[in-house]
């Protein structure tokens, strides 16, 4: 298990990096919203400009309130370091760009977040950036995949939207024989129930808006070094190894080590992109990290009674959850989500693409948007919205089909929401007898 | 930059700053199962403010090739050829828990190459507790756990950083797993001689020590401090991992002594 706290989870949520200050005794983090941070002499700021020492300049770059959020994902994730940025895809992109330049390539999975799958295929693309997808659980397509001027394997370790677990051990595995790291979108699972980095990944990314966050009241994005991968050893990574011209030619795994990644990535892309996460959203977020593994508890336990109850409606034609034996993820989730595999699952209903669509409209307590992880229940159809740049041929090939309804499960009472999605099967009825 | 001594490919950070001999150099030892960037937040400044900078992983620590060295008397002896190796005179010394072991050991046998000796977070002794040892002769992750829960302050235990962002924790538990921490705390344990040494020296010398110290308690830092005739500054709040934990107060205090020597020493000559 990689440490980087003693405190336990629960603990580290609601402690790590703060202490109440001495001036006010704030016993909640501060809010500190400025953009700029007054230096004690000349001297002072020279020497943080040069990274002599540690220290805020520009909230652009680093702020104390998004810091404790960083250190507390850090230490949940049991990484070395973490950046917080602006949204779950600016911290896919920093991500990506920071491993690969033009003439580089990258192995995704498949199945993936449709934005996601977008950047990956078109956007970084024409930055001179190619990506082969494969389905990531097959050894052989992912082996073959990667090629001498391959820089990382990224895949998601609940794919959306249609929940197949990940075999982190395997795919770090098959990278590491490479000499290449593998990146993990951890943001269906959350630290409470899964941390890739004890399984052999090497960094972790999250949409903090969704299950840290909790509240669907800010976007954030969190990168977490891993801070185990030898940059040095790999030979693939010169921007990491060898000197960098902007900043006194600094080399940064000599340097910085186990935070070498998340050193370079904070000196160059938040220094250039700026996708910089508010003090205010680091506030809202802390507030819904403080309670992630009471939530995530309670999210997975209704996810379990809504399924259970979905499999014995007649207007349901099928069903996925990655705990399900029916799905072909069941052992490895198992294995690497003892605690259970998320509050994601999806279903189709009578009366197809119409039917769904029937169900969706008559639901009045789950809310239909393009969002997960809420306190709430939300419902959505990929096919027509978070997935409809794709291809008929790339939904199914990220397993949608378009029957398919979306489910984040809320923490509403199961008995509300049950009958809020009978309402639902009713209308799909109506269609369905009407076709 | 990386250097030749007795044979075998070293590692010495030079704080960012290409290395110029020409310039009073200040020489930085790591403690047991770490390496040069435990001073990573030190280097730098001197790099940067007018100081030939030498930070080198002892030979069989992460950059550095060949294998651990087994007591702290060859590892003084070792200080004395990468001095040479670098192509320097005299330096400024400062070493941390064992590595201040280590720099006794090179004052005790090449006197005439140091100008000061600054300790940080150390004693005279750092006798090891034999489940330690055992600990990290089964495994280094495991013995770097129960080194860092005692090593760090608990400040840093809350995940209070000097640098925003950052796990310090979990940045020495990556270091020291991958070094040889079981053939260090060996040496530590078996190193019996740094009060009989501290007498003999005639040397500029100081000891920065930390309040929160449970490895080298703040008691036997001052014990040790008078047997070596040194000045001692105690930080406040902090653990035995001051480099770390408390980079600017550390920096300060190094900034202080070895600013005024080489003041003193341009002034007399």
């Amino acid at each position: 298990m990689s440490r980087s706290s003693y405190l336990k989870p629960d603990t580290v949520a609601l402690h790590t990096g703060y202490v109440p200050e001495s001036d006010h005794g704030s016993r909640a983090v501060p809010i500190y919203q400025t953009t700029s941070y007054v230096f004690g002499s000349v001297s002072e700021g020279s020497s943080l400009f040069n990274v002599e020492q540690g220290g805020h300049i520009y909230s652009r770059i680093t702020n104390p309130t998004v810091a404790v959020l960083e250190q507390r994902i850090a230490a949940l994730e049991g990484g070395s370091g973490a950046i917080c940025s602006a949204s779950g895809m600016s911290a896919l992109f920093m991500t990506f760009i920071t491993l690969c330049s033009a003439g580089d390539h990258l192995v995704s999975a498949t199945q993936i977040y449709g934005s996601t799958a977008t950047l990956l295929k078109h956007t970084i693309k024409r930055l001179g950036i190619d990506c082969s997808f494969v389905p990531i659980n097959d050894a052989e397509a992912l082996r073959g995949a990667i090629k001498p001027n391959t820089k990382l394997v990224f895949c998601e370790s609940i794919g959306n939207p249609g929940l197949e677990i990940a075999d982190i051990p395997g795919i770090a595995a098959i990278a590491h024989e490479a000499g290449i790291p593998l990146v993990v979108d951890a943001t269906f699972a959350t630290p409470s129930l899964c941390r890739p980095i004890d399984h052999g990944a090497d960094v972790v990314v999250h949409s903090v808006t969704k299950w840290i966050g909790g509240h669907g009241v800010a976007v954030g994005g969190a990168i977490v070094d891993g801070g185990r991968f030898d940059w040095q050893q790999s030979g693939r990574f010169p921007e990491l190894t060898e000197p960098y011209a902007p900043f006194h030619g600094i080399r940064f795994w000599e340097e910085f080590g186990p935070s070498a990644l998340v050193m370079k990535m904070r000196a160059e892309s938040m220094r250039d992109i700026g996708a910089t996460m508010s003090p205010h959203n680091a506030f809202l977020i802390l507030q819904g990290l403080e309670t992630l593994s009471l939530r995530m508890k309670q999210h997975v336990a209704n996810a379990r009674q809504l399924l259970d109850w979905l499999q014995r409606q007649e207007s349901v034609t099928w069903t996925n959850y990655p705990d399900l034996e029916s799905n072909p993820s069941h052992q490895l989730a198992a294995t690497l989500f003892p605690d259970g595999a998320g509050s994601m699952l999806c279903f189709g209903v009578v009366g197809g693409r119409a039917g769904g669509a029937a169900f969706i409209d008559s639901l009045q307590l789950s809310s239909n948007l393009a969002n997960v992880g809420d306190a709430r229940t939300l419902v959505l159809h990929p096919a027509s919205t978070t997935h409809s740049r794709l291809t008929v041929d790339d939904m199914k090939a990220a397993g949608i089909s378009e029957d398919m309804i979306r489910v984040s499960v809320g923490l509403e009472d199961i008995a509300d929401i049950k009958a809020d999605f009978s309402r639902g099967f009713k209308a799909a009825e109506r269609v369905a007898g009407a076709a | 930059m990386y250097l030749e001594v007795r044979g075998l490919e070293t590692y010495a950070a030079t704080g960012g700053k290409e290395f110029d001999p020409a310039l009073p150099t200040v020489m930085f030892v790591h403690g047991s199962g770490l390496d040069h960037r435990s001073w990573a937040l030190q280097t730098r400044w001197f790099a940067y403010n007018g100081y030939a900078v030498l930070a080198p992983d002892l030979p069989g620590h992460s950059l550095s090739a060949g294998e651990p060295l087994e007591t702290i008397e060859e590892m003084g002896a070792w200080l004395a050829d990468f001095i040479r190796a670098a192509g320097v005179d005299r330096v400024h010394a400062i070493g941390h828990s064992q590595g201040f072991l280590d720099v006794l050991e090179l004052a005790e046998v090449a006197p005439e190459m140091l100008k000061s000796i600054t300790g940080v977070g150390t004693a005279g002794a750092i006798p090891v507790n034999p489940a330690l040892i055992e600990a990290a002769a089964q495994s280094a992750g495991n013995a770097a756990e129960m080194l860092l829960m005692w090593g760090f302050g608990p400040d840093a235990q809350y995940g209070i950083s000097a640098v925003p962002g950052m796990q310090p924790i979990a940045i020495g538990r990556q270091i020291m797993a991958a070094n040889p921490l079981y053939e260090d705390l060996v040496a530590c344990a078996n190193y019996t001689r740094g009060s009989e040494v501290a007498q003999s020296l005639d040397l500029p010398a100081q000891l920065i020590l930390a309040r929160k110290d449970r490895l080298t308690p703040v008691k036997a830092g001052m014990a040790f401090a008078e047997e070596l005739g040194a000045q001692v500054t105690i930080i406040e709040r902090y653990g035995h991992m001051l480099p770390i934990e408390a980079p600017r107060q550390t920096l300060q205090k190094l900034r202080e002594l070895i600013g005024s020597m080489e003041v003193g020493e341009r002034e007399a000559g």
